[in-house]
């Protein structure tokens, strides 16, 4: 599945564990899903590794914006395209100051990237299939904005 | 009126190319249906029972001279030489091609005209009353406020992918006649105790499936906090709105399960942490925004015309019939506003010709300083015609067949298109439409029963607003033949309220009867002056039943 970070292509250097396998690699830069942050939260954020989340719009991002200090990574799931909680997940995120990587996951394809990124996502996982090398182009289609975004707050009557 | 600067024309060239790509790449099988589907709603593109239907954009039903002739045009080139105006003031093609939509929407672009989120799950064209601005009552001038909420909702980028639909409207006084306490959210200026001009802001209304009026969540919310008080609602509906049930989606459906108050308590708290952002209006700001709508250059000597037209008036009694149903007072002396109905006899209620809109438009340069309103009701208003013009303006629509002097009365009805042009639909509301003009003919008549609000909608999505009609219909489908659910008592104005449905629906033969002995009922039991919508919710509806439902000797 390619990544996208920052407008360019990237290798995933997070690796991905559950509940089964996290406590082997708990020291390494790691992805947890949201349920098992809920139960270890403990250990996982004292462990010597980089830490990341996974969440969705069903769960609570209070707990994240809890411990926004702690984590490195943030990935939002898309179920599907149409979902639009996780465009204010990010946008939560980053006004709440985090810096660290914040991911689209899921059913995340071209046409919504650019709104993606001017709510905070920097990290795009595209669906092998839904990717070309064009997609780039998606970013700053319209490069008017009325309203502020993540990497500049002002509306157009600000700016 | 608003004019766009480099900015707004550079915003929406790039949306007709962004959008051109994407018909491309669906054309070329990059882009799945369902995925494209978004796309093209989000731009206002139905694919219909016969055809694509494209939704142009009408801000605030706020249109110039050269938008109407261009609209003319691309009747002409793009389809059958005719369009549809909405209840949402916006209007519709029933027959453009798909691949030549990105080529109407460049047309649009180059005289500032768009289709940006005129469907899809997404924040719509915002809506406000059609005599804004020349109301003598009103507090202030709600355009200004719809155009700063227009560029807000505009390709907002957290805000695309709505749980469902989202309707504003903002009223400028205390009349409404923008349906706002059935909308997602109702704006009303009003001024506090101590003089300030704020607004009420409602919230949860809609019709629909479940029509619910809107609730009151704050009874004062200062100018510059706008736009971060809709900011948070949308916001909390954003995050909260279910998802899994697209007839329970609606903010009404939130704030009901919620209860307005948590939902309040909800709001408040996401308010308070961007109530002081570079979101806040800035004085500057408002102030440019509304000096796109001065006043006209009113002519001092346009009183001299009112001892002419009163000789007019009584000269002609059909002007003066016209003059006394579609015209109404104008604050400044000298003026008034007229109503073009679009709302001729045998004709779909709403729809307008290529012949009609150059027309429209080369008598607004005339008579109107170049301005041309679409309303709530689906006709057209000329919002600042002098006495000494009326006539000649009169006989020139009369010419156009769009001065029919029913505005307000029976065969002034709100109909969406039906089962002839919408997929949704199960009923044939242009044909009852009909049935109903062509019963109702006689001006006389209609003038005796006065004011009166009938709506009909052919599905249960209630696109032509029928619970808020004092008579609604709603057409329904039995077995595979139509049936015609009829309601009484609703009203979209200051006094909103829904209609309660008097009995079992009617077959399509019967509608218009039905209509008759609902108005026999009236006129046995209304007090002098008293309006159908007075009667009815004096007397309840009992005696209606009694008389539609009477067993036949």
């Amino acid at each position: 599945m390619p990544l996208l970070i920052n407008h360019a292509v990237a290798e995933d250097s997070w690796l991905l564990v559950d509940e089964d396998n996290f406590t082997a690699h708990i020291n390494e830069d790691i992805v947890v899903p949201y349920e098992l942050f809920a139960e270890q939260s403990d250990s996982l954020l004292n462990a010597e590794g980089k830490l990341g989340v996974r969440i969705n719009g069903d769960q609570n991002l209070d707990l994240l914006l809890q411990n926004l200090d702690k984590l490195s990574l943030i990935a939002i799931e898309f179920p599907a395209f149409t979902d639009g909680r996780g465009f204010s997940f990010a946008r939560i995120l980053r006004r709440s100051g985090f810096t660290g990587q914040v991911r689209a996951e899921g059913d995340v394809t071209r046409d919504r990237l650019e709104y993606m990124e001017r709510c905070g996502f920097d990290a795009f996982a595209i669906p092998a299939d839904r990717y070309s090398d064009d997609i780039l182009s998606a970013f700053g289609e319209v490069p008017v904005h009325y309203q502020g975004s993540a990497d500049d707050e002002r509306p157009i009557f600000r700016q | 009126m608003y004019q766009y600067n480099e900015q707004d024309q550079n915003l929406i060239n790039a949306r007709v190319e962004q959008y051109r790509d994407q018909t491309r790449r669906f054309l070329a099988g990059e882009i799945p249906d369902e995925e494209f589907r978004g796309l093209r709603l989000m731009n206002g593109l139905y694919i219909q029972r016969q055809a694509p239907m494209l939704r142009i954009a009408v801000p605030y039903g706020l249109m110039n001279s050269v938008q109407v002739r261009k609209l003319a045009d691309i009747t002409r080139k793009y389809d059958k030489n005719y369009a549809h105006f909405t209840t949402r003031t916006n209007v519709q093609l029933n027959w453009p091609k798909l691949e030549q939509v990105p080529d109407i929407l460049a047309e649009l672009a180059e005289v500032q005209m768009h289709a940006i989120q005129t469907s899809g799950n997404c924040l719509r064209n915002t809506t406000t009353d059609h005599f804004a601005g020349i109301i003598p009552e009103e507090i202030e001038d709600p355009r200004p406020w719809c155009e700063i909420i227009r560029q807000w909702t505009t390709l907002h980028p957290e805000f695309a992918y709505l749980p469902r639909k989202f309707k504003i409207a903002v009223t400028g006084g205390p009349e409404d006649r923008a349906a706002s306490q059935v909308h997602d959210i109702g704006l009303h200026l009003v001024k506090n105790a101590a003089g300030e001009i704020g607004f009420e802001v409602l919230v949860g209304g809609g019709l629909g499936r479940t029509p619910v009026i809107g609730k009151v969540i704050n009874d004062f919310l200062p100018k510059q906090d706008l736009l971060t008080y809709l900011e948070a609602i949308l916001r909390v509906y954003n995050l909260n709105g279910r998802r899994d049930n697209k007839y329970k989606a609606r903010i009404k459906i939130l704030v009901n399960a919620l209860g307005i108050d948590e939902f309040r308590k909800l709001v408040d708290a996401e308010w308070q942490i961007i109530r002081s952002t570079e979101l806040a209006l800035t004085d500057d700001y408002i102030a440019k925004i509304k000096g796109y709508f001065e006043p006209h250059p009113y002519a001092s000597d346009a009183v001299d015309g009112l001892s002419v037209l009163e000789n007019q008036l009584e000269d002609r009694a059909d002007f003066r019939a016209w003059y006394e149903r579609n015209t109404r007072a104008h604050k400044v002396a000298g003026y008034r506003a007229v109503v073009i109905s679009l709302k001729p006899h045998l004709k779909p209620p709403g729809d307008i010709t290529d012949v009609q809109l150059d027309a429209v438009a080369d008598l607004a340069d005339t008579y109107n300083f170049g301005e041309i309103r679409s309303t709530h009701d689906q006709n057209l208003v000329f919002a600042h015609v002098a006495a000494g013009d009326l006539y000649t303006l009169w006989q020139s629509l009369r010419d156009l067949n769009l001065a029919r002097a029913n505005i307000g009365t029976l065969t002034d009805m709100i109909v969406c298109p039906g089962f002839d042009f919408c997929s949704l639909a199960n009923a044939h509301t242009l044909g009852v439409a009909e049935q109903i003009n062509a019963k109702f003919d006689d001006l006389d008549y209609l003038y005796d029963i006065g004011d009166i609000k009938l709506n009909m909608s052919g599905c249960i999505n209630a696109c032509a607003h029928h619970h808020v009609a004092h008579i609604g219909i709603l057409g329904v489908d039995k077995g595979g033949e139509d049936f015609y659910q009829i309601t009484l008592g609703g009203s979209s104005r200051e006094d909103a309220s829904l209609g309660k449905i008097i009995g079992k629906a009617v077959p399509q033969a019967e509608v218009a009867d039905t209509i008759e002995k609902i108005l026999q009922v009236y006129v046995k039991n209304r007090f002098e002056d008293e309006r159908f919508i007075e009667t009815v919710r004096r007397i309840g509806l009992v005696p209606f039943k009694e008389r539609v439902y009477a067993a036949v000797n």
